[in-house]
């Protein structure tokens, strides 16, 4: 019965409660969409960083630091036997070098990254430097990224000078030659970083069987010797960023929701100040007050659920439509976000469900709360138009 | 047949006392003893400038240095304004770096030790570097070159052990001043890195000491670091204090 007054009431609001369902679908499907989007981001740059670069975390040598190019050459260590056991597929072995190139006579300070060629654990385009020799000819084989290529003006078949020191802290420099120019995803391994075969490196820098870490698929248990760096450690200044971005965006969440529970309060506002003969009547008629806020804030929730009807309608297919488009990052490829490539909106039903819930709960509070007052109306003031000034 | 075994035994002879190499191997040793002998005193104090020109544009710091064997120097700049106050104390294999703007003593140690000082054609390593060549190095001789109007002996100088930056080297002297007029310096790969020119040689105390030195990176195009002494002194009386780090500061 309640129900049936309310959808009637709801339909005789007509543009005013189209309006209502419009601005509710729109924002579910924004934030929808932005927490898809915020998802996707945060498993492709995932995705990426531990593909290129943390596999399934480091056995780094203590005290080793990325962020300490000084230092590099400090923090090195050869390859316990229990890693050295592991399968190409398992592990990669990782050498950190300071360097310093020479392109076009300019000194271009670089990070010397010598691999392991057999390795399958992580995917880089390092296929050019796989034909060459173990042994070291005159000639250098060297890969570069992307960036690097473009910040260095190089491109593939360049020659240019490399200085580095050896352990004992002698200098050497040769001629490199760029092999290839790689489309590496992840900017933090391409940008500033020479790619070199591990024994290349090794025999130069006389680091024979050293490494800086060795990259695994999986925690294997204490290793002595070395500390294990997992990737949450390795990724924890991208998380803290994402964790940024969450927090953002609901901020952004809680403005899209204010302004539907606003809309909707105004509307219920408009309709008890409008229909307060109406409600005098159907008082004067012996209807309950609490039945009466009943049927109003269903008006509200009936708002609310066609509003869901129309979030699917419209919803449903831009999603289907974006995940086939997605979303261009490329101007990204100037920062150092592990990625570049087109980002796909990452759909998490059980995350849709509760951010669903919450807007429905939210709107039906919002619908009730202008119509309580209802209870202490006085009847005859209804009547005459006068309760509610 | 004794005939010829005479003339194997005399060819022979003259292979072992008479091998030209071995002799130069010590000629050439002893010459950069002298060449050392020369420049070296025990302590050393220079009014100096450095002038900077990385191709674009050039600087020039002046600044004033004292110098105690190969382990103790310590150097003021004095100009320009942005590096004025600026002091540089060496202890050792450590370098600690003032700075009046910081109003902070800064310990180069390590690898920051061959960063290049100041934009110069110059690693902090280059500018402490003050060891006896003779002591590092074997030296052996190369040939005859002429070199600004003199002919010269080139030395072609080893490192004694494997830590040393610069592995070879090789140096044009001037066999009668006794005097180094070119030096070259190398990576373990004999690629050329550094080239460094002394000019206007003049007597200083009993010493042929050069007045300029011309550095340049052979990697990098366009740029060298010009040394001009303008004041030297030998054996001069240096304050233990200047060798403290208490003077680092305002």
């Amino acid at each position: 019965m309640n129900w049936d007054i309310a959808n009637k009431n709801f339909y005789r609001q007509g543009l005013r409660a189209f309006l209502n369902v419009l601005v509710t679908a729109l924002s579910i499907i924004a934030l929808i969409f932005m927490l898809s989007l915020l998802n996707g981001f945060q498993a492709q740059a995932t995705r990426n960083l531990v593909s290129t670069d943390v596999g399934g975390g480091h056995y780094r040598v203590p005290g080793f630091d990325i962020l300490t190019p000084t230092e590099w050459e400090d923090f090195t260590m050869t390859v316990p036997e229990v890693l050295n056991g592991l399968t190409a597929k398992d592990k990669a072995e990782v050498l950190i070098q300071q360097g310093q190139l020479y392109p076009n006579r300019r000194l271009f300070p670089v990070q010397l990254r010598g691999i392991e060629m057999n390795q399958s654990l992580l995917h880089l385009p390092l296929a050019g430097l796989k034909s060459y020799d173990d042994k070291m000819g005159n000639m250098i084989p060297v890969v570069v990224g992307v960036k690097m290529a473009r910040k260095a003006h190089l491109k593939k078949g360049d020659t240019v000078v490399l200085k580095w020191r050896d352990k004992g802290g002698a200098v050497d420099a040769r001629d490199v030659l760029v092999v290839d120019v790689g489309d590496i995803v992840n900017p933090r391994i391409d940008n500033g970083v020479v790619w070199l075969r591990l024994d290349h490196l090794r025999s130069m820098t006389d680091r024979d069987k050293e490494v800086s870490w060795v990259a695994v698929r999986e925690y294997l248990g204490p290793v002595n010797g070395f500390e294990f760096q997992g990737i949450d450690l390795l990724m924890s200044d991208l998380l803290a960023l994402l964790r940024q971005d969450r927090i953002n965006s609901k901020i952004l969440w809680g403005i899209l929701m204010v302004l539907v529970c606003t809309s909707v309060f105004n509307t219920q506002i408009l309709n008890i100040f409008k229909r307060q003969k109406e409600i005098g009547t159907l008082m004067a008629l012996g209807m309950e007050p609490g039945r009466i806020v009943r049927i109003f804030t269903l008006e509200g929730v009936l708002a609310a659920l066609w509003a869901l009807v129309l979030t699917v309608f419209l919803g449903v297919p831009f999603f289907i439509w974006f995940q086939g488009v997605g979303f261009d990052v490329s101007h990204l490829s100037e920062a150092s976000f592990p990625i570049r490539e087109t980002i796909y909106p990452d759909y998490q039903p059980r995350e849709i469900l509760v951010s669903v819930s919450i807007v429905l709960a939210l709107i039906i509070a919002a619908a009730w709360v202008p119509v309580k007052k209802i209870i202490r109306l006085d009847p005859t003031l209804a009547l005459r138009g006068r309760a509610i000034t | 047949m004794i005939m010829k075994n005479q003339i194997v035994f005399a060819l022979l002879c003259l292979f072992i006392f008479v091998n030209p190499c071995h002799a130069e191997e010590i000629n050439a040793q002893k010459l950069l003893e002298q060449v050392d002998d020369n420049l070296w005193a025990n302590t050393k104090f220079i009014t100096g400038r450095l002038i900077i020109d990385n191709g674009r544009k050039v600087r020039t710091l002046t600044q004033d240095s004292w110098m105690q064997g190969v382990d103790r120097s310590y150097s003021h700049y004095k100009s320009p304004a942005r590096e004025k106050g600026t002091k540089m104390l060496k202890i050792g294999g450590k370098l600690w770096m003032y700075t009046p703007r910081t109003d902070r003593k800064v310990l180069i140690a390590g690898h920051l030790l061959r960063q290049s000082m100041m934009g110069s054609d110059l690693s902090y390593e280059d500018m402490m570097e003050d060891h006896k060549l003779s002591h590092s190095y074997a030296a052996t001789l190369e040939g005859f070159e002429e070199f600004t109007g003199v002919n010269c002996a080139v030395l072609h100088l080893v490192s004694r052990d494997k830590e040393t930056t610069y592995q070879t080297r090789k140096v044009w002297i001037n066999k009668e001043e006794r005097i180094v007029l070119k030096e070259e310096r190398f990576a373990k790969s004999g690629k050329l890195l550094k080239q460094i020119v002394f000019l206007d040689y003049g007597k200083i105390d009993h010493r042929m000491f050069p007045r300029t030195m011309i550095f340049r990176d052979m990697l990098k195009e366009n740029t060298r670091t010009t040394y001009k002494f303008d004041v030297i002194e030998f054996d001069v009386e240096i304050p233990a204090k200047y060798f403290s780090q208490s003077i680092l500061k305002r």
